[in-house]
C-alpha cells in the first residue's frame, strides 16, 4: 500500500499504544482498530531486536518458506502403528544399563520426585533391585544410565520411564518424504498408582510384569494378524468423537479397541488369556494416549531438518526442567524450570501436593492437537474455564502461534476447521503468547502417584534461549 | 507509616494507565505516594531511588507492574492494595455479560483483520515501538510513530525500509499529522484545501494549520517527519519523502516546510531538492533569521510569513501583506510600575524557540534556565523562556498541551514575583489536547495578580487553534480577554506584543 494511495484516502487506521493519540482520527470519522497492545519477547530490548530480524530481516522470507515446507511435511506424514517390540530389541539405541525418561536430560541429583519413585519402580520390575532403599542406592550409584526418550526417537508420559525390557508400541511413517521414519512409546499402565505417576508398590511392578507377559506379546501378535493401523485416521476420528488426544482419549481408545479386538481373539488360543488382555484395554480410558504421543512424535520427526525452520519440534518435560527443540536443530534442547499446573484435584489433593510438569506428552500440543484441539472436547471444558465457549477459545488462541491448520484433523465445533499446528517460535514471542498444555499432575513424592489434571505452558526462558540461538543459528547458516 | 511493593506479573498497562491508577491510588486517604510502573531499568531505578527495594522489585520485568505504596496507618495501605485489585479488575470485561468483540493482540494481526487500514498509528512506549513500527512495514502499510524515546539507530533503520519501500514512517517523537482530512495524535481541523505541510515540529505543524485557517486557507496534507528528522543521523530521509509525495499530489499548490535547527548540510541537500519541486515552496526552520527567498524558495523569518506566503500563492486574489516584520505596533496597554521582565510559559516546544527568535530580534535577551523552574524556588535571573513540555518537566506525567497542572503552577510563581512585569504563554488546541485549557490558565493568572496586589501584571497570549477545533477557538480567547489577557493569534506575535510591553516599561523606567 503505496504512501501515494494513502494521501488518495480514505484513511483507516490500525492503533496501538495511548489511546488519547487516536482521537483526532476518531473525530474525523476515520475508522480505527485499537490492538491490545503487549511488550512483544517480554519486552526485552536484545530479544526484540534478534524477532525483528528474524521477522522482516533478509532472513525472513528463507524462514517463512522452510516454515511451509515443515508443515507440509508434518501433514504429509501418515505415522501407522506396525508393531510392538520389546524396548531393548527395537528403540534404537536402547541397552540393558540405559533407563529412558521424559523431557531434557537430568542426572538422578537433579531429578524430582515423581521420576526417582518411576527409576526406583523400573529397577524393582527389571529385578535389580530387591526393595526401593536398594534401588535409590542404585540409582545414585550410576550403574544404570539415563537418556532422554526422545534422544532415541521416543516418548513416554509422565516419568517416561522406558527399561530395556518393556513393550513399546512401533510407529511408522507410511507416507510423506522419509517413510520407514519410526518412533516409539510404552504401552498405557491406566490411571491410578501406576509407575509413570511415580508409584512402585508391589501392584505397579505386577501390571508392568502382566503388561511385559501378557498384554505385550498378545497384541504384538494380534497386530501382526491384522497388520499396521493408520494412527492418524484414528485420530482424526477420535477428534471428531470429543477427545482432544492428550487429556481425553476415550474415544480413540474405544477406536483401537474395535481395531484389535477381532484380531485378539483370533491371535490367542486361551480364552482367558485374550479376555484379560480386552479387559486391560477396555478399562484404561487412556490407553490410546501412548499412541497419540508418538503418532505426534513421527509427525513431527518428518518436520525437522528444514535449516532455516523455526517450527517448535519438542517440548518435553522432566518435571525440573522444560525443554523445546527447532525442526532447524534438532536435537539441541533450550530450557527453563517446569512450571506448576494450574489444575483440578482429587479429593483430598491440593497444589502443594503437586510436582511442577512433567513427562513428554506435550508432544501432543506441538503437533497439533491436545491443548491445541480443545474445541473438540467439550467433556473436559472445565480445564479451561467451565464452559464450551472457553474450549472454542483455547484452540482459537493457539490459531495465533501457529503456522497453519491440518485439514486432517478437523474440529467439528469450529466449522471443521483444521487444528492449529506448527509452533512457530516467532509468532510465540511475537504475540507474547505460550502454547497451551493440557497435562496431568504427579504427586510431588515418590511412590504416590497421580493427584490432578490441569493446564500449563512452557517456561519463557526455554522459548528466549531458543530465540537466541535460532538467530545466531540463522546467521552462521547464511553467512 | 508502611511502605508495601506489589508486583503484578504480567499485567501490563501503558502509561497513561499507570499514570491514572497512580494518582487515584495518591488520593486514597492515609496513602503519602503511590507509585505504578512497569519494571523496565529504569522505572526500577527510579522506584529504588523513592525507597521501593526489595527482591520482587529486582525480579520484575518490563511486562511485570510493580506498585509502591506508602502512607499509615498500615490499615490504610492494606485498603490501597484492594483498591488497587479493584481498579485493575474494573478493566477487564465485567462478567456474565456479553463479551466484548476481542481486540486484536498485535499490529500483523489486526491489519490481517482490516486489509483496508492503511496507516498503523503507534503510541507505544519508545522502546518498543520500533518494534511495532516494523511491523506496520512488514505488511507495507506507513506509520504514524508518535511515542518518542526511540533509539536513532532505529529511527535511521525504519526510515530507510520505509523509503526503500516507498512507504512513511512520520516520527518517531511525531506529535501531529494531518493525511486526507484526517488528523493524528495532536491535530487541528482544519478545511482541506491547497496548502501542504512538511513539518519536523509538531506544534510548528499546528501553528502554520492555524494561521492557514484565519486566513480561510485549508490543508491538504500535514506530513510529520518527527523532530529528527533534519538530523545528520537522519538525513532528512522523511522530509524528502514527504516533500517529494506532496509535489506530486494534484491537491497541493503550495508547500510548507517548518523544522526546528536542521542540520547544516542536510538544509543544504534539501535545498536543492526545494529549489525543483515545480510547486511555490515557504520554509521556516525555527529558531534562524529570516533568509529571504534564494533560488524561488522563501526562508521565512517566522511561521506566520511562511502561512502568509503560502495563503498569498494560493489566493485568487493576492492578499495585503501583512505586518510580518513585527514592527512596533499600536501601543498597548501600559504596564505601569511593575517589573520589566519577561517570563515565557510554553506547552510547544517550537512556540518557544518561535517566540524566543522574535524577542532576539526586538532586541530582548532572553533564556532558558539551566535548572529546571520550580514554584517554590526563587526565579532565576533575566528573561526566561521556558518549554514546559520539556522532559525535565514531563517526567511521569503527561504532555503539558494535555495536563496543565505544572504550567499552572509556574504560571502562579512568576506571576507572582515582582520583579516580572510581562507573561508570555501559548494555548495550544485541537483533538488530543487539554478539552477547555482557558479557564485554568485565568485562574492561575488571576492567583499571580492578586498576589501582587496592586502591581499590574502584562499577560500575552497565543492561541493555536482553527474555527472548527472542538474547544471553541473563539471561546478560549474570549475567555483569555475577559480576564484581561493580550490574545494573540500566533507565537511570533504574541512575542511581538510581549517585546513593545517590555520595552515600553524599560522606557517608562528611563524616563
Amino acid at each position: 500500500m503505496s504512501a501515494t494511495s494513502l494521501l488518495g484516502g480514505p484513511i483507516e487506521v490500525v492503533h496501538a499504544g495511548i489511546d488519547a493519540v487516536a482521537e483526532a482520527p476518531r473525530a474525523a470519522g476515520a475508522p480505527v482498530t485499537v490492538v491490545d497492545f503487549r511488550p512483544p519477547a517480554g519486552g526485552d530490548t536484545r530479544r526484540m531486536a534478534l524477532l525483528s530480524e528474524l521477522l522482516s530481516g533478509p532472513a525472513a522470507r528463507e524462514i517463512d518458506a522452510a516454515n511451509a515446507r515443515a508443515l507440509a511435511r508434518l501433514l504429509a506424514s501418515r505415522p501407522h502403528l506396525v508393531a510392538i517390540g520389546v524396548a531393548r530389541d527395537v528403540v534404537p539405541g536402547m541397552a540393558d544399563d540405559l533407563f529412558l525418561h521424559a523431557g531434557p536430560p537430568v542426572t538422578w541429583e537433579r531429578m524430582c520426585g515423581p521420576m526417582r519413585g518411576a527409576v526406583i519402580g523400573g529397577l524393582l520390575y527389571e529385578g535389580r533391585a530387591k526393595d526401593a532403599d536398594e534401588a535409590e542406592r542404585l540409582a545414585a550409584s550410576g550403574v544404570v544410565r539415563f537418556d532422554p526418550c526422545h534422544h532415541h526417537d521416543a516418548v513416554g508420559p509422565m516419568a517416561g520411564l522406558v527399561t530395556p525390557s518393556m513393550p513399546v508400541f512401533v510407529i511408522e511413517d507410511r507416507g510423506g518424504e522419509r517413510p520407514g521414519t519410526r518412533t516409539f512409546c510404552t504401552l498405557n499402565e491406566g490411571l491410578g498408582k501406576v509407575l509413570r505417576y511415580g508409584a512402585f508398590s508391589e501392584e505397579v511392578v505386577a501390571r508392568l510384569v502382566f503388561m511385559r507377559d501378557e498384554l505385550g506379546p498378545v497384541l504384538a501378535e494380534a497386530l501382526a494378524l491384522r497388520g499396521p493401523i493408520d494412527l492418524k485416521h484414528l485420530m482424526a476420528q477420535a477428534l471428531q468423537m470429543g477427545d482432544e488426544g492428550h487429556n481425553r482419549n476415550r474415544a480413540g481408545t474405544s477406536l483401537l479397541f474395535r481395531e484389535l479386538a477381532p484380531a485378539v481373539v483370533r491371535a490367542t488360543a486361551d480364552r482367558e488369556r485374550a479376555a484379560r488382555v480386552l479387559d486391560f484395554v477396555n478399562g484404561n480410558d487412556h490407553f490410546f494416549l501412548n499412541l497419540s504421543m508418538p503418532m505426534g512424535k513421527c509427525l513431527l520427526k518428518a518436520a525437522e531438518g528444514e535449516p532455516l525452520s523455526s517450527l517448535v519440534s519438542v517440548m518435553a518435560r522432566n518435571g525440573t526442567d522444560f525443554g523445546i527443540q527447532l525442526a532447524s536443530m534438532p536435537g539441541r534442547w533450550f530450557t527453563g524450570p517446569a512450571l506448576n499446573v494450574r489444575g483440578l484435584y482429587f479429593p483430598g489433593r491440593t497444589e502443594a501436593d503437586a510436582n511442577p510438569d512433567i513427562g513428554d506428552s506435550a508432544i501432543t500440543e506441538t503437533a497439533g492437537f491436545g491443548g491445541f484441539a480443545m474445541a473438540a472436547a467439550p467433556a473436559i471444558v472445565q480445564f479451561v474455564g467451565g464452559s464450551a465457549e472457553d474450549a472454542l477459545a483455547a484452540t482459537r488462541a493457539m490459531r495465533r502461534i501457529t503456522l497453519g491448520p491440518n485439514p486432517g484433523f478437523a474440529i467439528p465445533s469450529l466449522g471443521f476447521s483444521g487444528s492449529p499446528t506448527g509452533i512457530d517460535l516467532r509468532l510465540a514471542l511475537e504475540r507474547n503468547l505460550l502454547p497451551q498444555i493440557n497435562t496431568g499432575i504427579a504427586h510431588r513424592e515418590p511412590g504416590v502417584g497421580q493427584v490432578g489434571a490441569g493446564l500449563v505452558t512452557p517456561p519463557w526462558e526455554a522459548f528466549h534461549a531458543a530465540l537466541e540461538a535460532f538467530a545466531e543459528h540463522v546467521r552462521a547458516s547464511r553467512a | 507509616m508502611t511502605t508495601r511493593i506489589l508486583v503484578r506479573p504480567g499485567c501490563y498497562h501503558d502509561s497513561a494507565r499507570l499514570m491514572q491508577v497512580s494518582r487515584e491510588l495518591s488520593a486514597l486517604p492515609g496513602i503519602q505516594e503511590a507509585v505504578a510502573m512497569m519494571g523496565t531499568e529504569t522505572n526500577r531505578r527510579l522506584l529504588a531511588e523513592a525507597g521501593f527495594l526489595g527482591t520482587d522489585v529486582d525480579a520484575a520485568t518490563p511486562i511485570d507492574m510493580i506498585v509502591g505504596l506508602r502512607g499509615g496507618p498500615d490499615t490504610a495501605v492494606t485498603a490501597a492494595t484492594a483498591a488497587l485489585d479493584r481498579l485493575l479488575s474494573g478493566s477487564a470485561t465485567s462478567a456474565g455479560g456479553p463479551a466484548a468483540p476481542e481486540r486484536p493482540g498485535t499490529v500483523s494481526e489486526a491489519l490481517e483483520a482490516r486489509p483496508a487500514a492503511n496507516l498503523v498509528s503507534v503510541a507505544v512506549p519508545g522502546p518498543y515501538a520500533a518494534f511495532v513500527a516494523h511491523r506496520a512495514l512488514d505488511a507495507a502499510r506507513s506509520v504514524f510513530l508518535f511515542s518518542d524515546n526511540v533509539p536513532l539507530a532505529d529511527e535511521v533503520a525504519l526510515k530507510r525500509r520505509a523509503a526503500a519501500l516507498g512507504l512513511l514512517v512520520m516520527g518517531p517523537d511525531c506529535g501531529t499529522a494531518i493525511l486526507a482530512g484526517v488528523g493524528l495524535g495532536f491535530a487541528n481541523r482544519v478545511e482541506r484545501g491547497p496548502v501542504g505541510i512538511v513539518g519536523a515540529s509538531g506544534t510548528g505543524i499546528q501553528e502554520l494549520c492555524s494561521l492557514l485557517d484565519r486566513s480561510g486557507v485549508g490543508v491538504s496534507h500535514a506530513i510529520g517527519t518527527g523532530s529528527r528528522d533534519l538530523s545528520a543521523g537522519v538525513g532528512g530521509l522523511m522530509t524528502e519523502a514527504g516533500l517529494g509525495l506532496l509535489a506530486n499530489d494534484p491537491a497541493t499548490r503550495a508547500l510548507l516546510l517548518v523544522a526546528k535547527h536542521p542540520d547544516a548540510g542536510v538544509a543544504e541537500r534539501l535545498h536543492g531538492l526545494l529549489a525543483t519541486l515545480g510547486k511555490p515552496v515557504a520554509v521556516r526552520y525555527l529558531g534562524e533569521g529570516r533568509r529571504g527567498e534564494v533560488d524561488g524558495v522563501l526562508y521565512a523569518g517566522s511561521l506566520d510569513e511562511a502561512a502568509e506566503a503560502a495563503a498569498s500563492r494560493v489566493a485568487s486574489t493576492p492578499a495585503a501583506r501583512g505586518d510580518l516584520a513585527f514592527a512596533a505596533r499600536e501601543a498597548v496597554a501600559p504596564v505601569g510600575a511593575g517589573g520589566s521582565r519577561l517570563v515565557g510559559l510554553f506547552g510547544g516546544g517550537s512556540l518557544a524557540a518561535e517566540a524566543r527568535c522574535v524577542l532576539e530580534a526586538r532586541g530582548i535577551a532572553t533564556r532558558v534556565p539551566e535548572e529546571k523552574l520550580a514554584a517554590n524556588a526563587p526565579l532565576p535571573p533575566g528573561n526566561l523562556v521556558v518549554d514546559t513540555g520539556d522532559d525535565a518537566y514531563t517526567v511521569g506525567r503527561p504532555h503539558p498541551m494535555v495536563d496543565q497542572t505544572v504550567r499552572c503552577e509556574l504560571i502562579r510563581a512568576a506571576g507572582s514575583d515582582p520583579s516580572v512585569g510581562v507573561l508570555l504563554l501559548d494555548l495550544v488546541l485541537g483533538d488530543g489536547a487539554h478539552p477547555d485549557p482557558a479557564p485554568e490558565i485565568v485562574e492561575a493568572v488571576a492567583a499571580a495578580r492578586a498576589a501582587r496586589g496592586s502591581r499590574p501584571l502584562s499577560v500575552v497570549a497565543s492561541v493555536c487553534g482553527t474555527r472548527r477545533d472542538p474547544q471553541g477557538t473563539a471561546r478560549q480567547e474570549e475567555t483569555l480577554r475577559r480576564a484581561g489577557v493580550e490574545v494573540e493569534p500566533s507565537a511570533a506575535r504574541a512575542a511581538a506584543t510581549a517585546a513593545d510591553l517590555v520595552l515600553s516599561v524599560r522606557q517608562e523606567v528611563a524616563r
